[in-house]
């Protein structure tokens, strides 16, 4: 991932969690759909959208993120 | 064994799936890509971001078409059966779309959301409140023209087919600027680097791409 921002101020807390929203958004919302038997329900789909940068914060994509900052 | 699927391949390169620990159910041209799984029990963020990983997998090695997280088949046999219904559009978008990466360009406003619906403010009424609706529908719209003008910059600067860009403006109170652009494997890190040099000229966004993924907001027709 690479972000662009040149001499700007730092990204606030709500920038970081903008990267990983966008792969969530795909995963559950895109891609082929084949109709199962069953549908897997994702505990907490709020808690993930809300609250990616705290409960995800591993992720090697925030930690990119965050290294960019 | 109840199987989750991951992503749709070509039957001839179903024999990825050995060095992925995967299960591979081949139709006649496409197979179908699937992990063992326990679909007794809601997932969590972790299982979502173990079929990111799977799919990486995968589209590293091979084209393919990732699947929407969450369908689960009781065996082989029922997945087979799906599969071999929808072969000749898999077939098609496996060739259309397969071999291609997707690139997630994200545009965040910098400021602190004056427009999200979590801006509290001390109840009021009356006049002041109808004028302080006003003032928010007003900043919104003005967002709005933004973020197209935005679409409009990142569009005239990007070399691509309008069938390989799609977007969203504000689908979120933080991002003016939601797009996906479906590119060559050769053409990521030119993309990219254009991306970042647009991006870097509007003051107000900061411009995230990230990528290059699966073709997940392709793998399907709109």
């Amino acid at each position: 991932m690479t972000t662009t921002g040149g001499r700007r101020p730092p990204r606030t807390p709500h920038e970081l969690d903008v990267p990983l929203v966008e792969l969530v958004d795909r995963l559950l919302s895109r891609g082929v759909v084949l109709t199962g038997e069953l549908t897997i329900s994702v505990s907490g789909v709020d808690l993930i959208y809300l609250g990616l940068s705290v409960v995800l914060s591993s992720v090697d994509t925030i930690r990119r993120a965050g290294a960019d900052v | 064994m109840t199987l989750l699927l991951r992503a749709i391949v070509a039957a001839d390169d179903a024999g990825i799936a050995t060095d992925l620990g995967l299960h591979a159910v081949a139709g006649a041209h496409v197979a179908a890509l699937a992990s063992a799984c326990e679909a007794t029990r809601a997932a969590t963020e972790t299982e979502l971001l173990d079929h990111h990983r799977v799919i990486q997998a995968v589209f590293e090695r091979v084209g393919c078409l990732p699947a929407r997280f969450g369908s689960v088949f009781l065996d082989e046999n029922v997945l087979r059966a799906r599969l071999i219904e929808r072969e000749p559009d898999f077939t098609a978008a496996l060739a259309r779309v397969g071999h291609r990466c997707e690139l997630a360009i994200t545009c965040a406003w910098r400021d602190d959301n004056p427009t999200a619906a979590t801006a509290v403010v001390p109840a009021i009424r009356g006049r002041a409140y109808l004028e302080r609706g006003l003032a928010r529908s007003r900043r919104e719209r003005e967002r709005e023209r933004r973020a197209d003008e935005i679409v409009a910059r990142l569009l005239g600067e990007l070399p691509l087919e309008p069938a390989f860009v799609r977007h969203r403006t504000c689908p979120r109170p933080a991002v003016a600027v939601s797009m996906s652009a479906l590119v060559t494997r050769d053409e990521v890190e030119e993309t990219s680097s254009r991306i970042e040099r647009v991006g870097a000229q509007l003051p107000d966004v900061t411009t995230v791409v990230q990528g290059p993924w699966a073709p997940y907001t392709f793998a399907v027709s709109e």
